[in-house]
């Protein structure tokens, strides 16, 4: 699972957030990792793994959390340094030839200003997704 | 019809960035101007907090650069708690410096391969849908894995200097609270290949090989793309030697003559101004003795290879010796060449791991020192995109009561609108087509300068580019989401 987000902006930091939980479980067969951003090196650790989770803040979301597969897309929007979940993918696919089954969780933020802390719905969104992810887990695992 | 062209945002650039073009009822540019929204409130948000946390609430400014904040926080707190330059245990100064190449390694690996090469190697011309590292990869897979492994080792440096990806705390006020244990260095210095710092010296030096064969086959375009005289600023070495963690502040003008010789930066106010303009939140520096008009200046790269005498170490002195001739010996005042100078940062880079992995300085075991106090101080770092300004009061209760942040992209702020400019008045003046190569030269302009604005929060679906033709009546004529 991989958490991304910046923990600098409140509800940013859902993702990382995520990950340091799950983490805190120490889950057999479940790895975790946390970043600002998604980037190309991602593409590695994702070709190692036979399932994958990418977990990010979102907006716009009318429900606590979604959970929706994600899948390569070469043609990837070029936006900034950073890389969406689709692309990490499609490197993954194109420079190590692994295509591991893969989801977004994405989890609804409700603010983005500096600070630090997730707000009070951020931490009610973040545990219901995290509830779903358990389950979710069990069902996957070897 | 007068028309305006709006690119919004720009891609593959930190934050959120808007070009504007004016053009006149004759289709010729009128004005050109890069808004950038930057955030300044960061400033505001650290005051009353304790001056120790300084060196990790600064990471939260950028996902992109967080260790050239985290270090130069560190730097202005050195000062704070009367450890100033030249005063940190060996190996406090060497972890630093470490982790400090290291992002420069990752930095400008993760730049040239994944941002800059597609518009080279895939040309400006090329579908965007393709003009990216996933076209990178079908064009040359053993490219684009170096790529992924030379920004990977830089990360993995990272990571042991500063202890954790996000929010690291390697550097605190005074020293370093980590040093390197000997399981480290020798994974850096003996990884299985091709992970070791031997093989990223090798692919460094390849990529301005890549380089080199691009520009012997286009250097018209290389040459004349955005090319502009301007000054030149950064830090050097006491001796002119580039550094990118400490130095004297040197700026150049456009023959190289010193405009500012080496200077102590404590006292950057004497010598720096910034100019608010009304359609920009980003502030636009400039060298006083020179004033508003004519004291703007670039860093970088590109500034850095031209303010410094000599590279200190072998491989990269050698091609910057190459470099230099090519504009016998004068300032390099051509966009694009950034990439060479960047590139050649890369392989210094490489070469300066490979030093300090082999000093046993890294194993030592003292690491913080304290002195008399300070109630302010100024902390610069030459960070990739070029030198990062950190200035923060501290009043007796140890709370941070001041800070200011001059970030390498505003410093950039005037040469990026200049680039815009260019390639307005270049390309897209009294044409009558708009077209994806046209838009995405604007684009290869501004990413020379490898701007990072202070990462806005990226949550899903965000970031299209959105281009609009709007007339001078504000009517949008044509609107375009990439």
């Amino acid at each position: 699972m991989i958490g991304f987000g910046n923990p600098g902006r409140r509800d940013d930091g859902l993702g990382p957030a995520a990950a340091e939980r799950l983490r805190s479980r120490r889950l057999r067969g479940v790895s975790t990792d946390a970043d600002y951003q998604l980037n190309i090196e991602d593409a590695l650790a994702v070709s190692r793994h036979d399932v994958v989770v990418f977990v990010d803040a979102a907006r716009n979301l009318r429900k606590p959390y979604a959970f929706t597969p994600v899948r390569a897309a070469a043609a990837l929007p070029p936006m900034s340094h950073t890389l969406g979940p689709e692309a990490v993918l499609a490197v993954a696919a194109e420079l190590y030839g692994r295509t591991p089954e893969a989801w977004l969780l994405a989890i609804r933020g409700h603010r983005w200003t500096l600070g630090e802390g997730l707000s009070d719905k951020a931490e009610k969104n973040l545990a219901l997704a995290l509830g779903f992810l358990g389950t979710f887990l069990k069902e996957v695992r070897p | 019809m007068a028309r305006k062209i709006t690119i919004e945002p720009v891609t593959r650039v930190e934050g959120h960035g808007k070009v504007t073009i004016h053009l006149d009822d004759a289709g010729k540019v009128q004005q050109s101007r890069f808004h950038i929204v930057e955030f300044r409130g960061f400033e505001r948000f650290i005051q009353g907090r304790p001056y120790w946390e300084a060196p990790v609430l600064v990471q939260r400014l950028c996902g992109i650069c967080p260790v050239s904040h985290h270090l130069a926080a560190a730097k202005a707190m050195d000062v704070v708690v009367g450890v100033g330059p030249g005063k940190l245990t060996a190996t406090a100064e060497k972890m630093r410096r470490l982790m400090h190449y290291g992002q420069m390694l990752q930095s400008h690996a993760l730049h040239f391969f994944h941002l800059a090469s597609p518009d080279f190697l895939l040309g400006m011309d090329a579908d965007p849908a393709v003009r990216n590292v996933i076209g990178i990869i079908a064009l040359d897979k053993e490219l684009a894995t170096r790529a992924v492994l030379l920004r990977k080792f830089g990360q993995e440096i990272i990571l042991a200097t500063a202890g954790k990806k996000i929010h690291g705390t390697g550097a605190v006020p005074g020293g370093m609270n980590k040093n390197l244990s000997p399981e480290e260095r020798d994974r850096f210095l003996k990884g299985a290949a091709p992970l070791n710092i031997d093989q990223m010296i090798a692919w460094a030096g390849a990529a301005i090989e890549l380089f080199r064969g691009y520009h012997a086959k286009n250097k018209d375009l290389v040459d004349g793309f955005a090319a502009f005289p301007s000054n030149h600023l950064s830090l050097v070495r006491k001796d002119g030697a580039l550094d990118f963690y400490h130095g004297v502040l040197r700026a150049v003008d456009a023959e190289g003559r010193k405009i500012l010789n080496d200077v102590d930066y404590q006292d950057y106010l004497e010598y720096i101004g910034e100019e608010v303009r009304s359609w920009s939140y980003m502030k636009f520096p400039y060298i006083k003795s020179l004033g508003k008009s004519a004291g703007w200046y670039r860093v970088g790269p590109l500034a850095r290879l031209n303010t410094c005498d000599h590279i200190p170490s072998p491989l990269a002195q050698k091609e910057f010796e190459a470099y230099k001739s090519y504009t016998d010996g004068k300032p390099n005042n051509m966009s694009l060449h950034t990439h060479w100078a960047r590139l050649i940062e890369l392989l210094h880079s490489a070469e300066v791991i490979k030093e300090l992995l082999l000093d046993k300085d890294l194993q030592g075991t003292k690491l913080v020192k304290t002195g008399p106090r300070a109630p302010e101080g100024v902390g610069l770092v030459e960070a990739p995109r070029g030198t990062l300004f950190h200035h923060f009061r501290v009043n007796g209760d140890d709370q941070i009561t001041m800070a200011n942040l001059i970030v390498s992209t505003t410093n950039n702020n005037e040469p990026m609108n200049r680039a815009v400019h260019w390639v307005a008045v270049n390309t897209l003046s009294e044409k009558p087509e708009i077209t994806e190569g046209m838009l995405n030269r604007v684009e290869v302009a501004i990413r020379a300068y490898d701007p990072c604005l202070s990462c806005a929060t990226h949550a899903v679906g965000r970031m299209p580019l959105d281009v609009s033709l709007v007339d001078a009546r504000g009517r949008v004529l044509q609107r375009e989401v990439r």
